[in-house]
């Protein structure tokens, strides 16, 4: 019987996905004010 | 001539498709290991974290640090402004990788390892890399001179480049928790085939969104670069 520790698997997705979604936004925002100029 | 700031415009236009492409390719990614791999028996749903902490790390340190020290190296011969900027752009996007690496490893140590942190060598070295590329950024905002920024800058970006054999062979060199490659070694890949195609499907991945996020910051970096020479004409 495999451990029952999803919620870790869990917890690193959403940092994993934070920290990536976050600096894409971050880019996302900074090219479009780029473009935009 | 005048240098004319829209010039970057479908640089950054590119950025932005292939970046938001390669983060449905993330989530895909995710989506695969929960629902097609299959669950370690010692590990558990913890192992999954796999997926995501070893394409990044494999990007970071195989990928996006090695072109930015591969840039410096060129930027210091050629003295070329586009290395610079692609080379400022690699290290920055190389510490967003490094960030999750050291925050997913934590995270997939506790419940395996027993403990958040070790100073094993892999992990005490990559934590030195992401200390590098923060001086490496800080370095920059430090100095306005172009050229001598791009100088200083270049030598930081390939101290991080010799920082990369020490780190692939860290597991081998010293003892410590860390586990030994599984797929990048000498021998065939030890993974049975559904981990290891989602993990070639995640290397593929990330590497799609360090393009995306490199062509996007550089194209971001172009028009300020643009702008800046626009205004002192």
């Amino acid at each position: 019987m495999p451990p029952d520790n999803g919620q870790y698997m869990v917890a690193a997705y959403i940092v994993a996905g934070v920290i990536y979604l976050g600096y894409s936004v971050s880019l996302l925002v900074r090219g479009s004010r780029a473009r935009s100029r | 001539m005048t240098p004319d700031p829209s010039r970057a415009h479908p640089v950054i236009t590119r950025g932005m498709v292939l970046t938001v492409l390669a983060l449905a390719g993330v989530a895909a990614v995710m989506v695969l290991a929960v629902q097609y791999t299959p669950v370690e028996a010692n590990q558990g749903l913890a192992q999954k974290i796999f997926y995501i902490h070893v394409p990044s790390a494999v990007v970071a340190i195989w990928v996006a640090v090695p072109m930015t020290g591969l840039a410096s190296m060129l930027y210091l011969w050629l003295h070329d402004p586009r290395l610079d900027r692609f080379a400022a752009a690699s290290a920055e996007v190389a510490s967003v990788f490094c960030l999750v690496v050291l925050t997913t490893g934590p995270i997939w140590g506790k419940p395996i390892w027993g403990t958040w942190w070790t100073w094993d060598g892999r992990l005490t070295l990559t934590l030195f890399l992401f200390f590098l590329l923060l001086g490496y950024q800080t370095l920059r905002a430090a100095i306005r001179e172009p050229l001598e920024r791009g100088r200083f800058s270049a030598v930081l970006g390939i101290m991080g480049l010799v920082l990369i054999p020490f780190i692939h062979l860290s597991v081998y060199l010293w003892r410590g928790l860390h586990p030994k490659p599984v797929v990048l070694k000498p021998s065939e890949p030890s993974l049975p085939p559904a981990m290891l195609h989602t993990l070639l499907i995640g290397f593929g991945v990330f590497t799609v969104l360090y393009i995306g996020f490199v062509t996007l910051r550089y194209g971001i970096q172009l028009a300020q670069d643009l702008r800046e020479a626009a205004d002192a004409a």
